[in-house]
């Protein structure tokens, strides 16, 4: 048999010899069949970076865990709130100072008329007093609709019991009534579309729920405002946390872009604000603030949606937004500083330029999609910290103001009472735990993950 | 050295001096006048406002408080303690010296316990010794002070009733244990971290493998030759401890109803008491920028290698 490459070979090697030597046969130079082509890819089957990311941080049990119980503290922030009840802000005078799982006395006689049908249960309050309702006319709303009726003489404590698939909606019980297992049906004397006086004094509730985490002094359900504190401290984290980033990241890839003086200048302003003892400035920062923000929200709230949503969230809010992007932006330039000098020696820098590139582009297009690794972890650890700050603000009374909450201030709050109703704070202080912990360890994961070249 | 060090305090003082700058725009700018009250009138408080100079232009007010700083006067406070030279409310009314007690013994108890920690944990690495002391200190990380010293206070305080719920003056041990031990949790945690992670980088190191096999005793080898070289972050980290233990003390201090420095300084922002105001962030802020200058030069003595001018990044 003659070897088929005998003649071009120019150093005279017997291809006889070679191919025994390698145990190649004649076979192994036949075209591949797809199959062989197929297995081919499978065996060398390319991971990309992300891929690569998900497996290692999949792989990681401990931030694999943390991110699952800190999405379920999202839910709990974010879709807690509208499973139970009960609001932040509204007040249940006859359900004041309750412990975790305690009933107010209306409510467990609204417990006892539960069985009676799926209803609503709405406890009439007077501003000023706790029980006792006067003659007159009131109303509350039931399903989208408003009902009014009218109380001829002083009645004591009056639950009513709103049976929503009956005909018959509007159904009266007296305490006693109820107590006595006779169940008086009053009905409503006078039904209307439209609202009548005091109305907003009443307060509605879709059948007895548990105050799961107690009430405070001024009979607001803990849960509900745990939740909403909750809800408020991750909106501050992550807004906070994006804030550095975008602050952070442009500021630190122009210097380390521009370099020379440019570089020398901006790094000295880094440094500057790094060695500033910023708490303090923080806490002076949040006094000067609060009223003239607030101020200027009265004034503008209507001109632009923005300052609509920025004034919703409170002047106390919005200024810790003004601090981080005053002070605390300066790590993450750091980091980006560092990275955008490593990267911009790298020949596709030099091909943008080449091309006529400019600056802007080369750091939004080249440099910080490269960066993404450091940018994703800084974020992610920048949150726990902005949570931090924001609590320890509210703890000493600036940050967020009541009715509003946040973790901190729920802290703060139930510091006062702390001997009389130690469980009030242990809630919140709980969550605000839960939170921090888990965004440090996913962070951490992340950073295992995106750039396993730290892992130690 | 010297050099760098006559730097670095250049560096502090203007740094300081930048500090006041700001510090006084910004009280400036808070609303609302130190002798507003509901009963004064506008005549009574431009006769106090002259009084005080507080009707001279502001770059001359700025000014005065510059120069008597140098002079060492801080001022008398306007509010709080009225008439009251600021520099005795401070030092000689026993706040300084209840915060800096509780600063520092705050700062003991992280080295001395975290750098320990730290250690076992690295030496131990992978047993079930590791693994607890690493749930502790994530753990310790995600507590804010404020938090755990109402927890401490709720379970030995109000419960248990060992340690008093006030502390007051800080009379006598008892009373010292539930704020030092809230102030410094989460900087012995993060010590007892960063320990863990630089020892075990020094202990992977050729001179550890070197000195093992000339036959040096492991106790030996970890205390003389992978501790020295490991302490260098805990070093550095030093600086921003002295300034988070300054303001966690802020809350600590509210918490267990101490009157020290920082619930002092809190109360003179809301009282727009602006000596107080100035004189509190100055004396605070000098305290952490000392902290980070000497930080700055016990790193360069502990560790030759470290070039002082160009610093990295």
């Amino acid at each position: 048999m003659k070897a088929p490459f005998a003649k071009f070979s120019p150093f005279h090697v017997d291809p006889e010899k070679v191919m025994k030597t390698f145990g190649i046969e004649d076979d192994d130079f036949n075209k591949a069949s797809d199959a062989e082509k197929e297995s081919m890819v499978e065996m060398h089957k390319s991971i990309s970076y992300w891929k690569d990311a998900l497996r290692r941080f999949r792989a990681n049990t401990v931030s694999m865990v943390a991110l699952f119980v800190f999405i379920a503290c999202l839910f709990f922030a974010f879709i807690g709130p509208y499973l139970i009840p009960y609001n932040y802000a509204d007040q249940y005078r006859t359900s004041q100072k309750l412990g975790p799982f305690e009933y107010s006395d209306d409510e467990k006689i609204a417990r006892l008329a539960e069985g009676v049908g799926d209803g609503f249960y709405a406890t009439a309050i007077r501003p000023g007093s706790i029980t006792g309702i006067d003659p007159g006319n009131y109303c509350f709303r039931s399903g989208g609709k408003y009902y009014a009726f009218t109380i001829t003489e002083l009645t004591d404590k009056v639950i009513f019991i709103l049976d929503r698939d009956a005909a018959d909606p509007l159904k009266l019980y007296t305490e006693t009534a109820v107590q006595n297992g006779a169940w008086a049906d009053y009905t409503a004397i006078s039904f209307s579309d439209t609202p009548a006086e005091g109305a907003t004094q009443l307060k509605l509730v879709r059948k007895v729920f548990p105050h799961v985490f107690g009430t405070d002094s001024s009979g607001r359900d803990l849960m509900a405002r745990t939740m909403y504190g909750a809800r408020v401290s991750i909106i501050i984290g992550v807004v906070a946390a994006l804030i550095v980033l975008i602050i952070g990241s442009l500021y630190g890839s122009i210097s380390g872009l521009a370099g020379g003086p440019v570089d020398f200048v901006m790094m000295r302003i880094v440094e500057l604000i790094y060695s500033i003892p910023e708490v303090l400035i923080v806490l002076l920062l949040q006094v000067v603030l609060k009223d003239p923000l607030k101020a200027w929200f009265d004034a503008n709230s209507d001109t632009s949606a923005f300052v609509r949503a920025m004034s919703d969230l409170g002047a106390g809010i919005v200024s810790i937004f003004i601090t981080f992007a005053v002070l605390y932006w300066v790590t993450m330039a750091r980091i980006i500083r560092g990275q955008v000098l490593m990267l911009k020696k790298q020949e596709y820098v030099t091909a943008a330029t080449a091309l006529g590139a400019s600056n802007g582009r080369i750091i939004t297009k080249h440099l910080l999609p490269n960066c993404i690794g450091p940018l994703m972890i800084t974020t992610c650890l920048q949150i726990p910290s902005a949570i931090f700050l924001e609590s320890f603000l509210s703890f000493l009374g600036l940050g967020v103001s009541a009715p509003m909450a946040s973790l901190g201030s729920l802290c703060s709050d139930a510091l006062q009472t702390i001997t009389l109703y130690p469980y009030r704070l242990v809630f919140p202080a709980i969550v605000l735990t839960i939170i921090v912990l888990t965004l440090n360890l996913v962070g951490d994961g992340l950073r295992d993950a995106l750039d396993p070249r730290l892992k130690k | 050295m010297a050099s760098y060090i006559l730097k670095r305090v250049v560096g502090s003082i203007l740094i300081l001096l930048l500090i006041m700058v700001v510090t006084f725009f910004l009280m400036n700018a808070v609303p609302g006048s130190p002798f507003l009250t509901e009963k004064s009138t506008p005549e009574q408080i431009a006769l106090a406002n002259a009084k005080y100079g507080l009707d001279k232009p502001k770059y001359v007010q700025l000014w005065n408080y510059i120069k008597n700083y140098c002079k060492g006067d801080l001022g008398v406070s306007l509010k709080m303690q009225e008439g009251t030279p600021v520099k005795d409310i401070i030092f000689h009314q026993g706040k300084f010296e209840l915060s800096i007690k509780l600063g520092i013994y705050a700062l003991l108890l992280a080295i001395i316990v975290g750098i320990p920690l730290g250690c076992l944990a690295a030496y131990f690495r992978g047993s079930w010794l590791d693994g607890l002391l690493r749930v502790v200190t994530t753990i310790g990380v995600a507590i804010p002070g404020f938090v755990l010293a109402a927890l401490l206070l709720i379970v030995f305080s109000v419960k248990l009733n060992i340690f008093p719920t006030r502390s007051e003056n800080l009379p006598n041990f008892k009373s010292y244990v539930l704020p030092v031990i809230s102030l410094a949790s989460y900087y012995t945690c993060y010590i007892a971290k960063l320990m863990r992670t630089s020892m075990l980088d020094a202990i992977n190191q050729d001179y550890i493998r070197t000195a093992r096999a000339k036959g040096v005793k492991t106790g030996s080898i970890i205390l003389k030759h992978a501790l020295r070289n490991s302490l260098i972050p805990v070093v550095t980290y030093l600086g921003p401890v002295t300034a988070g233990i300054i303001t966690g003390s802020f809350v600590i201090e509210s918490t267990f109803s101490i009157p020290g420095l920082g619930k002092y300084f809190v109360q003179s922002v809301t009282s727009r008491d602006y000596p107080v105001i100035m004189a509190t962030t100055v004396v605070l802020s000098a305290l952490v920028i000392v902290m980070m200058l000497v930080v700055d030069i016990v790193y360069k003595i502990v560790d030759p290698r470290i070039t002082l001018t160009a610093k990295e990044d």
